[in-house]
């Protein structure tokens, strides 16, 4: 352990000078009475007991009962009460990072009502206040705050992918003045990605670009700041995510666009929309959507027509936790995938009880749990496997890799799309 | 007022105001801020998290652990029960013959309640691992004092000793975790409001996801 004093007692300070209701209340509310370990893909996929969600809390709780209660304070014992440690960091870097990936699902389950992974991000931010940040997961971090995206693509390699997308969506759409703008004003709608679409996945970003040009729409994108991740909500250090926040909150103001939209990111819709004004402490003075709604509303309002018999294969949907369980997104994807494909079929569970696919939290970025991201994977293997469907369609960037990885370990012979790139197949253009 | 009553109602005294500590800690914290804009409807969403979200059927912690879950809520009808029935022990307020009756049942099916979950609470090594001693006393000294208060409904000669164990229940309860009778209505209502202010509660029925 690091010997910084002075880190601990930082540490502690997020507990004994909380001025926050909300963690006050969850860190006194649970029973132990453990019935939100069927809730977790770790406890379900292991039985193993440290995973249960309620031993996670216990870790921070137990570390309140010490420093910021009577009893706690005077009879430890009594209430499990623990003094910040080697030990506990440890126990704390394992579980808090390395074994949940903040999908929420036991907050829903709980018998009381605690917000489980609320307190998991406070005792993150204690990790990230003391040092203790995976080292995987913060160079993420460091390459956004450094470069402007998390993978850390030169402008002139972004652009020149644009470049080349811009001349393929000509010859498709076959019209020559068809284009992907770039840093233009006063548009209707600034476009966000994420770095791994310009990366490993320019598809997503040609599909959206054709639908754009389909709707007719007034759009653009930054070559400055694209980047709707915010890896900084998973490690909680909330400075880092401020500063990534107000990039691209910066940038919708220089561009005067009236609406940010958020590429499909289930964490990114949720850093930018839900978090980033609570990081920046004021309301946006802008509309801000995910593509998902988007694309819904250009289809309600027929901005785009679609044939659905383009799409014959049959399509199942993962709902990724951040966008559903999290950002109340969940009829949008449907209503979609019902005009976009002909035989589109839900998982069990689904909706705000899925499953999640394993690689939220950060897990796709700490490499030194994978073994175990793709032991949690198995829960949504058997989801998709029992679909029997051919296309798995998730309006998430994250998740996209995590079940092309899943495809790869469980031979599921199935192909993952983004909405986007589905809906784009559907298009008729008139 | 007899010694047993007083010491009762000391005990009683000191445990409104610890937990009135509490309450009014959470009131000066305020209510939560948040400056995102709004989907969803707040009030309704809280109100589904008192209501709809506690539907067994739609609750993993209930509907996969329906004898636990049921014994929980038994449980926690007899501990209302038996803190109502202390302030009409309190001030000597008969009870009719046939409201005892019903309440004996009660009380009878909540003490075995709250001994099976103790019971399972030592037998499970799930549950083993997740607890601490505050966990058994907690659960012990409700139940002992659900039994106290059914002995109390057979025979009224036992009353100061009932009493006795009232004042340990009320000067115990905001030391540990039973504070969660305060806590849950205030962790219910942040989930709702969470939940709410994102448009993810209440939920719709799957019939209505179109």
């Amino acid at each position: 352990m690091k010997d910084n004093n002075s880190q601990k007692h930082k540490a502690i300070k997020i507990l004994s000078e909380s001025k926050d209701n909300k963690l006050v209340t969850h860190l006194n509310s649970c029973v132990h009475c453990g019935l939100c370990a069927e809730s977790c893909i770790y406890y379900l996929t292991t039985k193993d007991e440290k995973f249960i969600p309620a031993r996670k809390v216990n870790l921070i709780s137990s570390l309140y009962q010490r420093y910021c209660t009577f009893t706690g304070k005077h009879f430890p014992f009594l209430t499990g009460a623990r003094n910040l440690n080697e030990e506990i960091i440890d126990e704390m870097v394992d579980q808090l990072f390395g074994a949940c990936t903040l999908c929420g699902r036991c907050n829903m389950h709980c018998s009381v009502g605690v917000d489980i992974s609320y307190v998991v991000r406070a005792g993150r931010k204690m990790l990230s206040e003391m040092g203790f940040v995976p080292a995987t997961l913060q160079s993420t971090v460091n390459a956004a705050i450094q470069t402007g995206n998390n993978m850390s693509i030169p402008v002139e390699e972004f652009t020149d992918t644009l470049s080349w997308l811009e001349e393929d969506l000509r010859d498709e759409v076959n019209d020559p003045h068809a284009s992907i703008p770039l840093n233009v004003q006063n548009t209707n709608i600034l476009y966000t990605l994420n770095p791994r679409e310009p990366k490993f996945f320019p598809l997503s970003i040609s599909a959206m670009a054709k639908i754009f040009y389909a709707a007719k729409e007034i759009w653009t994108l930054s070559t400055s700041m694209y980047d709707v991740t915010n890896y900084a909500y998973y490690t909680s250090n909330n400075n880092e995510a401020e500063v990534i926040a107000e990039r691209l909150y910066n940038e919708m103001l220089k561009l005067k666009a009236k609406r940010c939209v958020l590429a499909e990111c289930g964490h990114g819709s949720r850093a930018f929309r839900w978090e980033a004004p609570n990081y920046l402490r004021k309301s946006f003075p802008f509309e801000v959507i995910t593509s998902v709604e988007l694309l819904a509303e250009y289809i309600s309002k027929g901005r785009i027509k679609l044939d659905k018999n383009l799409n014959k294969e049959t399509i199942t949907l993962h709902d990724p936790c951040n966008l559903v369980r999290e950002g109340g997104i969940i009829e949008q994807q449907r209503y979609i995938l019902r005009n976009a494909a002909n035989n589109f079929i839900e998982m069990t569970p689904y909706g705000i009880d899925n499953f999640c696919c394993g690689g939220g939290g950060g897990q796709l970025s700490m490499s030194e749990y994978n073994e175990r991201r793709m032991k949690i994977a198995e829960i949504k293997t058997e989801q998709i496997r029992k679909t029997g469907a051919a296309i798995v369609a998730t309006p998430c960037h994250n998740c996209v890799d995590q079940l092309i990885q899943i495809d790869n370990k469980f031979k599921l012979g199935v192909k993952i799309k983004t909405l986007a790139e589905i809906v784009a197949d559907a298009i008729v253009l008139e | 007022m007899t010694y047993y009553q007083l010491i009762s109602l000391i005990a009683f005294l000191i445990c409104f105001l610890s937990l009135s500590y509490h309450f009014f800690r959470l009131v000066r914290l305020g209510l939560p801020k948040d400056y995102s804009r709004k989907t969803g409807n707040l009030k309704s969403a809280v109100t589904y998290s008192f209501t709809g979200a506690m539907n067994p059927l739609k609750k993993e912690s209930a509907y996969l652990h329906l004898p636990t879950y049921t014994a929980g809520i038994l449980y926690h009808t007899g501990t209302f029960i038996s803190i109502v029935l202390f302030f009409l022990f309190f001030f000597d307020i008969k009870l009719s013959y046939a409201l005892r009756l019903i309440l004996i049942c009660v009380m009878i099916v909540s003490g075995i309640s709250g001994i099976g979950i103790f019971i399972k609470r030592t037998m499970t090594k799930k549950l083993r691992l997740l607890s601490n001693p505050d966990d058994y006393i907690s659960n012990l000294i409700v139940t002992v004092f659900q039994i106290f208060t059914l002995i109390v409904l057979f025979q009224e000669s036992f009353i100061p000793y009932y009493f006795i164990c009232a004042a340990l229940l009320f000067l115990y309860l905001p030391l540990g975790k039973l504070k969660h009778s305060l806590y849950f209505f205030a962790a219910r209502y942040h989930l709702g409001f969470y939940y709410g202010w994102r448009r993810v509660w209440p939920v719709k029925s799957n019939k209505q996801i179109k």
